[in-house]
């Protein structure tokens, strides 16, 4: 029996990559179809809730931000075209949401609140949100799972 | 002379695009997010000049009380503590006298958000656990609930 010896062996080094653009371009072209921009990208802990309904993404709601700070709580406003914005009163709030509906009497509005948040501060935004007239509010939870 | 032949390679050069798609796949994992697009949704009453007039008596009130987020929600309904257990089968006996009848929901300024918005799901939940839908939930702002007390000529 023949034995090919060591130097003789022929040992090909190259990895195959041909697939890999394909699997790349395929990461690519999911990510350029779900690629979303997210007007507020406040980090926050939602409340959680068993129901949830879709809120419709064509109309562009508008969105408030209620997050907590260790100083206090930040509030910002998007038109849901545009990134959000930090709002300082409660009357900023008013505004904005009334040039919204003037805008668009049917604008809705997504209240985007941290769970922990004293219900003194949504309760002002809510009131903003009546002041101004304003018919469809979504309040964004995530959902709740069974313990 | 020997003039040597040049060999032209036809190979376009793809090194480098291995590099570049990786870049756009990073850059498009780290910004794109999966937006939480869902959550619970109410209307406001349209605009009258003649808003519909809820008597107290004729209305289920549901309190929350202060407390922490992780622990279940403290309620007072009606002037009595229950638990959120308790909410729905409370609600479906006076729901059975009175299909029509409205709830309100107030919350304690100091309560936690998250602690409103658990009770409001499980009143939402009403036609899958006790199939009766509440026709009207109703959340007052505190100014709402003040102008009330006042129209009234109570202290709060």
């Amino acid at each position: 029996m023949a034995l090919i010896r060591g130097r003789d062996r022929e040992t090909s080094a190259k990895i195959f990559t041909a697939s890999m653009a394909d699997i790349v371009f395929l990461l690519i072209v999911f990510f350029v179809i779900t690629y979303k921009v997210e007007v507020d990208r406040t980090r926050m802990e939602l409340p959680d809730s068993t129901v949830r309904v879709k809120i419709p993404e064509e109309d562009k709601p508008a969105v408030i931000s209620i997050a907590p700070r260790s100083e206090g709580f930040l509030i910002r406003v998007s038109t849901g075209e545009e990134m959000s914005l930090p709002v300082s009163t409660d009357e900023e709030v008013v505004t904005f949401a009334s040039t919204e509906v003037a805008r668009d009497p049917n604008k809705a509005f997504i209240v985007k609140a941290d769970e922990e948040v004293p219900y003194e501060r949504f309760d002002a935004v809510l009131d903003a949100l009546k002041q101004s007239k304003v018919k469809y509010i979504y309040l964004l939870s995530d959902q709740k799972t069974v313990e | 002379m020997n003039i040597a032949k040049k060999t032209v390679e036809s190979e376009i050069f793809t090194g480098s695009m291995a590099d570049i798609s990786f870049l756009l796949i990073i850059f498009f994992m780290i910004t794109s997010a999966f937006s939480a697009n869902r959550g619970l949704d109410f209307s406001l009453p349209e605009d009258s000049t003649t808003p519909p007039e809820i008597k107290q008596e004729d209305s289920i009130d549901v309190y929350v009380q202060p407390g922490s987020v992780d622990a279940p929600p403290v309620l007072q309904v009606d002037g009595e503590q229950m638990p959120i257990e308790g909410l729905l089968p409370y609600i479906a006996e006076k729901l059975k006298q009175n299909p029509e009848k409205p709830v309100i929901l107030r919350t304690d300024p100091a309560a936690p958000y998250g602690n409103m918005i658990a009770v409001f799901d499980e009143l939402r939940q009403s036609e899958a656990k006790i199939g009766m839908k509440i026709d009207t939930i109703s959340i007052p702002t505190q100014r709402e609930i003040e102008n009330i007390w006042t129209m009234l000529g109570i202290g709060q």
